[in-house]
């Protein structure tokens, strides 16, 4: 199950049908940008024998298949759950000091960096897979007067186009959960980073045992938007990778106002008659807005803050 | 108290009956100024939390204690503070700083806001009675004014003085419709560079009279219509006359003329708190109608009795519109205006067509804009931040060009990640505003929020008077006897608390009884240094 949501909204345009104009703006959601580089998880999802799925898993997961790519798209290319807020909190979780360097892995259109270098005076490098986010990004940077600061590059979070051990800290907001191979991308978070340097990530965290059965086929579309984990299976991870865990902070709340947003939009699409919407009517995207808030509610998807060091030397995990 | 706490000492000799100490109920916030509701004196009060809601309390050496309800939910209250955006400096004040605020209006140099809104009473005639008028009008008074052009020319020019390019002017009365020069006074506030012109009326005359409601339709100002509701009982408990035919043919008329309404509900507790959902449903649903604003009464001039310890406030009416419309609202669909105090407007945006309602802050991080404490605000070429200040401000009033541009550009910008602007345009005529002001009265009056607010009465002499001291400290009663040369009495909120010292007035409303007065005229005479402002004056006080 959790490979079919590896399917990208940007790696799902050549596939699809749908008569959308969107295609001016390729760059979906940052959520969604580290799976790009996955295409033929396409592909897997294609070959997938429908027998592996629930019939309903299955139905539910090519709608959102499809809808997917319109979350992405209705979000915009800068919104992360929290805001500006969850990121000057993660800002000050991580004791930024003036003149640190921060690599922020899956840096959109730049938010965040502009956001740190002005209020932290920090020097920021952000990688994107998008060609074009990064550089629209670097326009901005130039606009704003930040671009001695601030740079962008393209990357792949688990091949990370830059030296071991040259940054301060490492920022990834609401993407970690997207990376198709966290532990690669893990050990790479590792790898750039110096030796005591911290790690703060802000991401969706899901516990999948928890879902009643008739959530059950819910989770094929929540895991489509992000292949999100519980806070306790990011902590081990990173702490495979060599981090010592310093902080979480739970923000559902964070989570649950960006699903009313995504309804919010899709409402709003729905109004102006777009095809892009024409199989779905209203009340079926107020009955899914309605299901995925009310997993938010009892607890069993949320959002969480988290902050950790990397270890001076990494200890054998077994021993 | 229990026996471990008397403890052996009981036994031996008879404590003496202080009680022990026992805990406050509730939790002391801050240290104010507000005003005796009977003799208007200043006095210091203090706001408190109490059960997860907000209270003033003050009182005054003579009267007694007072005590309002002034926020509904506490938690919100603090939440909101974080909106207060820094006033704007006025290009010029009409009065000094002598007694200190409320007796110094105004507005005086340390008023802390410009006026968004400037509010001129026409006339003091009515062709309704309401049993509810802040405005203490109606249509057979003992005395009544009716302004000039040339008094409206004086007004408007202080105004424009003040602002530069004033952003709204509203004409309101008594009933400005029925005042013969209303349609000139509109022209010439156009003329004199008012962005916004708005018309507050009960629709009797738009809803009879086709003519007018055609030369208003040439003129184009936005109208604020009364519209409390759909039962009779409503209209005959507040208008004391069922208008509901009238407020129809009012609306159709309007629509006819292209002219936009917003429906403007007075709520009074245990009358109309139950229509405010429907409202909303029905103005969604009607061609003129572009916003509904909900104020629950303002307890001044006259009314029908109120408890102040219960009366409605603006998280209430919140509460109320998203338990009548669960499917449409959530209590974080609204904000509070930052431009005057935030605990005193809150508002939000949808847009709908009548099958589908989407509150426009579900679609921006509002906050991201909005949050004048912290300070730190997203870099923001486009000026969203501007779009937003203007529509959560009192100078918002849809169907006016500008806050039409800011709506369709909030649009754009809200939508900007999901598609072109061109598929959005059809949509600005299905933007909604809802508004809810409560409106300070001698009893809840606060002069934090006073100090910054931003609705402002002209009057004919020249000054700009926050709306809320307009009514409550005797600013109204001034005024009015200055433009109709006859003596008004002092006006008293009919609280059932201080009934026995009040009777009523020629005009409907209440006033002190003579006893009363008597006993504030004698000590003003002793002590005439302290008698109307008894703040810090130590132990002739407290």
């Amino acid at each position: 199950m959790n490979r079919t949501p590896d399917s990208s909204p940007v790696a799902s345009h050549p596939n699809s049908s749908s008569p959308h104009t969107f295609d001016e703006k390729p760059a979906a959601g940052r959520a969604a940008r580290g799976l790009a580089s996955k295409p033929t998880d396409l592909d897997q999802y294609a070959s997938q024998p429908a027998s592996s799925l629930g019939e309903d898993d299955l139905k539910s997961c090519c709608a959102s298949f499809y809808q997917e790519d319109l979350v992405a798209k209705v979000l915009g290319e800068s919104y992360h759950p929290g805001g500006l807020r969850l990121t000057r909190r993660l800002g000050a979780a991580l004791d930024l000091q003036p003149g640190e360097k921060v690599l922020d892995v899956a840096s959109g259109p730049g938010t965040t960096a502009f956001l740190l270098a002005r209020e932290r005076q920090v020097e920021v490098e952000g990688i994107d897979l998008g060609q074009e986010t990064v550089a629209k990004a670097t326009d901005q940077a130039v606009a704003a007067g930040l671009d001695g600061k601030v740079h962008f590059t393209v990357g792949d979070a688990e091949r990370l186009p830059v030296p071991d051990a040259s940054f301060d800290v490492l920022i990834c907001e609401c993407a970690f959960c997207t990376f198709p191979d966290k532990t690669v991308a893990a050990g790479e978070f590792a790898r750039v980073l110096r030796p005591g340097g911290r790690l703060g990530i802000t991401d969706v965290v899901i516990d999948p045992n928890r879902l009643s059965p008739e959530l059950r086929s819910l989770a094929a579309y929540v895991a489509c938007i992000a292949d999100a984990r519980p806070l306790q299976a990011y902590q081990t991870l990173l702490e495979s990778a060599g981090f010592e865990i310093t902080q979480t902070e739970t923000h559902d709340g964070a989570l649950a106002k960006m699903i009313d947003m995504i309804g919010a939009r899709l409402d709003l699409l729905k109004m102006t008659e777009t095809p892009l919407l024409a199989n779905v009517t209203s009340a079926e995207i107020t009955a899914r807005v309605t299901q995925c808030r009310t997993v938010v509610e009892e607890g069993i998807a949320g959002y969480a803050l988290l902050t950790a060091v990397k270890r001076d030397e990494i200890r054998p995990q077994t021993r | 108290m229990t026996s471990a706490q008397t403890g052996k000492k009981s036994e031996e000799t008879p404590l003496p009956s202080t009680p022990l100490p026992t805990k406050r109920n509730e939790v002391f916030l801050e240290y104010t100024k507000s005003i005796c509701p009977i003799c208007k004196d200043v006095l210091d009060a203090e706001t408190f939390a109490q059960d997860n809601q907000i209270f003033l309390r003050k009182r005054c050496p003579e009267h007694g204690e007072f005590t309002a309800r002034t926020y509904g939910d506490a938690e919100a209250y603090f939440a909101t503070m974080r909106y207060n955006k820094p006033g704007t400096f006025s290009r010029e004040t009409q009065t000094e700083v002598k007694d200190g605020c409320p007796l110094d209006c105004g507005l005086c140099p340390e008023h802390k806001q410009h006026a968004c809104l400037g509010l001129i009473e026409v006339n003091s005639n009515c062709n309704l009675d309401c049993p509810v008028c802040f405005a203490d009008s109606g249509t057979h008074q003992p005395s009544s004014f009716s302004l000039t052009h040339a008094q409206i020319e004086k007004m408007l020019d202080t105004f424009v003085a003040a602002e530069g390019e004033p952003e709204v002017v509203m004409f309101s009365g008594g009933e400005p419709s029925i005042h013969p020069h209303i349609l000139d006074f509109i022209a010439l506030a156009q003329e004199k560079g008012v962005k916004r012109v708005v018309l507050n009326t009960n629709g009797i005359k738009l809803a009879h009279d086709k003519g007018f409601a055609r030369a208003l339709g040439e003129l184009q100002p936005a109208i604020y219509l009364q519209f409390d509701g759909f039962d009779e009982a409503t209209h005959l408990t507040l208008r004391g006359r069922d208008l509901r035919k009238a407020k129809q043919a009012a609306l159709d008329n309007c629509a006819e003329n292209n002219l936009w309404v917003s429906l403007t509900a007075t709520i009074e507790k245990a009358v109309n708190e139950h229509e405010v959902g429907k409202i909303i449903e029905f103005g969604m649903g009607h061609p003129a109608a572009r916003a509904a604003i909900f104020q629950p009464t303002t307890h001044a001039g006259r009314m029908i009795g109120f408890d102040p310890t219960t009366r409605l406030t603006n998280p209430d009416i919140v509460a109320y519109i998203c338990e009548q419309l669960p499917a449409w609202f959530r209590k974080s669909d609204f904000f509070p205006s930052p431009c005057c105090f935030p605990t005193c407007r809150t508002i939000t945006y949808t847009v709908g067509n009548g099958k589908t309602c989407i509150p426009v802050p579900r679609l921006i991080e509002i906050d991201d804009y909005l949050d004048y404490i912290t300070d730190r605000v997203l870099p923001d070429p486009d000026d969203l931040r501007g779009a937003l200040e203007d529509l959560w401000s009192a100078s918002a009033i849809p169907g006016t060009a500008i806050t039409d541009e800011h709506i369709s550009y909030l649009e754009d910008c809200a939508a900007c990640g999901i598609t072109t602007p061109a598929i959005l345009d059809d949509l600005a005529d299905q933007v909604f505003m809802i508004v809810i002001q409560d409106f300070q009265d001698p009893y809840t009056l606060n002069v934090r929020q006073l100090m910054k607010c931003c609705v402002e009465h002209i009057t004919p002499d020249g000054r700009l008077i926050p709306f809320c001291a307009y009514n409550s400290v005797g600013y109204r009663e001034q005024v009015r006897e200055q433009l109709t040369g006859e003596p008004m009495p002092s006006l008293i909120p009919n609280a059932g608390e201080p009934a026995p010292l009040l009777t009523p007035t020629p005009y409907g409303s209440q006033t002190a009884t003579p006893a009363t007065v008597h006993l504030t005229q004698a000590r003003a005479k002793k002590d005439h240094t302290t008698a109307r402002n008894r703040t810090n004056t130590g132990k002739n006080l407290r």
